[in-house]
């Protein structure tokens, strides 16, 4: 279980570049507000870069320079390829709008469901935004395979603590937990379920990670 | 060779030699340094591509990356990142732009890549610590070379080959606890475990 910052591994494959798009979806939200696993994942890809470094090299034609310049001489550098990064966050380009005014569907209770894994083709994660109203208690419940969550609005709590925005998340199926949103806001969670073996029915995985 | 070949090797958390060059196409677009840092990195970007399964599209790859490394050079400031950090992510996620392109369309990629995985010093809110980065990634290299092969084997395998650690227990026939503990002894090695919070 990891709770507030993602561990080392997770940095590590996230540098690395192996994590699923959803999984570095949630990293990098944390990474977004958090200097300390910034700074953590800087070290990882100089960690990258001096691995790369030492490894054998492959030998290239001067050809191929040649043909990069023809590249970067057809496509005029005035005009940016690549803007630095516009401030319109990744979470407003996935869901189009703002978690305000999306369209949740009621679920149990106080919890609101949203699932968006269609939002990342081609892979085998689902992807659910989840809701609890403010003030509003999720019945008590296990994990069953891995599901990492970060917090994208107001607070929730549990047995083990409080978890505010930006705070990142792994349970796994030795976790049971029954969390209450806290604070005057409604708590929104993005949760990311590997799909390892599906023991459950679609329904009960929608109610992640406030019910299963 | 030139005597720009010789490694990066400086001391005092001056800029590297790699890290001046880059800055002059970023300035200058100064096309002698260009051609040096493609001297030098082309070849690992080229290696890079072929460990990690894109061999028919290897040279591919490295013209992407020095292509991208070009047009976004403006960009770099060596306080933020050493040229190699810089370079490793550009080809990373290059990498991993491939990938998704060849799996599907533009229109079912509403997050790009660069939304995904961040290139060092391009977030406009972070201060310089330009000692820091260039005393981590001095140390990581004299660190990397202490350490015994069987963590480095691990570790090249996540980076080089893009395998999960699930998929480097599975090839090395260890169970995935052990293939966790040596990339945690290595990390630890390697300062990265400075304050693992599981709190």
């Amino acid at each position: 279980m990891t709770r507030h910052h993602p561990d080392s591994l997770s940095l590590m494959e996230y540098s690395a570049g192996n994590l699923s798009e959803p999984h570095a979806l949630c990293i990098r939200l944390h990474l977004d507000q958090c200097s300390h696993c910034r700074s953590r994942v800087d070290t990882l890809d100089s960690l990258g870069a001096v691995v790369m470094e030492q490894q054998p090299k492959v030998s290239l034609s001067e050809s191929m320079f040649d043909s990069i310049l023809a590249k970067i001489d057809s496509a005029p550098n005035d005009q940016p390829a690549m803007p630095p990064a516009p401030r319109i966050g990744v979470l407003q380009k996935l869901l189009g709008k703002d978690l305000s005014s999306l369209p949740w569907k009621r679920q149990l209770g106080d919890v609101s469901v949203l699932d968006i894994t269609e939002r990342f083709p081609g892979q085998k994660d689902q992807v659910v935004l989840q809701k609890l109203a403010a003030g509003g208690k999720a019945p008590a419940h296990t994990h069953r395979g891995d599901e990492t969550t970060i917090v994208l609005q107001g607070a929730f709590a549990d047995q083990k603590g409080v978890f505010n925005q930006w705070d990142f998340v792994v349970l796994t199926d030795h976790d049971e937990h029954k969390p209450v949103a806290v604070g005057c806001e409604d708590c929104i969670t993005l949760s990311v379920l590997s799909a390892p073996v599906r023991l459950t029915g679609t329904f009960t995985r929608m109610l992640n990670p406030f019910i299963r | 060779m030139t005597t720009l070949d010789q490694k990066p090797a400086s001391s005092e958390g001056r800029k590297d030699p790699w890290s001046q060059l880059l800055q002059k196409v970023g300035k200058n677009q100064d096309r002698e340094a260009y051609h040096a840092l493609f001297q030098h990195f082309g070849p690992q970007i080229k290696y890079y591509a072929m460990a990690n399964g894109l061999a028919s599209h290897a040279e591919e790859l490295v013209q992407e990356v020095f292509v991208s490394i070009w047009r976004r050079s403006c960009l770099y400031d060596w306080r933020k990142a050493a040229a190699s950090t810089w370079i490793f992510t550009i080809a990373r996620n290059q990498r991993i732009d491939m990938l998704r392109k060849m799996q599907r369309t533009s229109a079912e990629m509403p997050v790009e890549t660069e939304d995904l995985w961040q290139i060092p010093g391009e977030n406009e809110n972070e201060p310089v610590t330009s000692l820091h980065r260039l005393m981590s990634e001095r140390r990581i290299r004299e660190s990397l070379s202490h350490l015994p092969e069987e963590q480095t084997t691990v570790i090249a395998k996540v980076y080089m080959e893009n395998k999960s650690h699930q998929m480097v227990a599975d090839e090395l026939n260890i169970p995935l606890g052990t293939v966790k503990s040596r990339v945690r002894l290595a990390l630890n090695k390697l300062k990265v475990i400075l304050q693992d919070q599981n709190v």
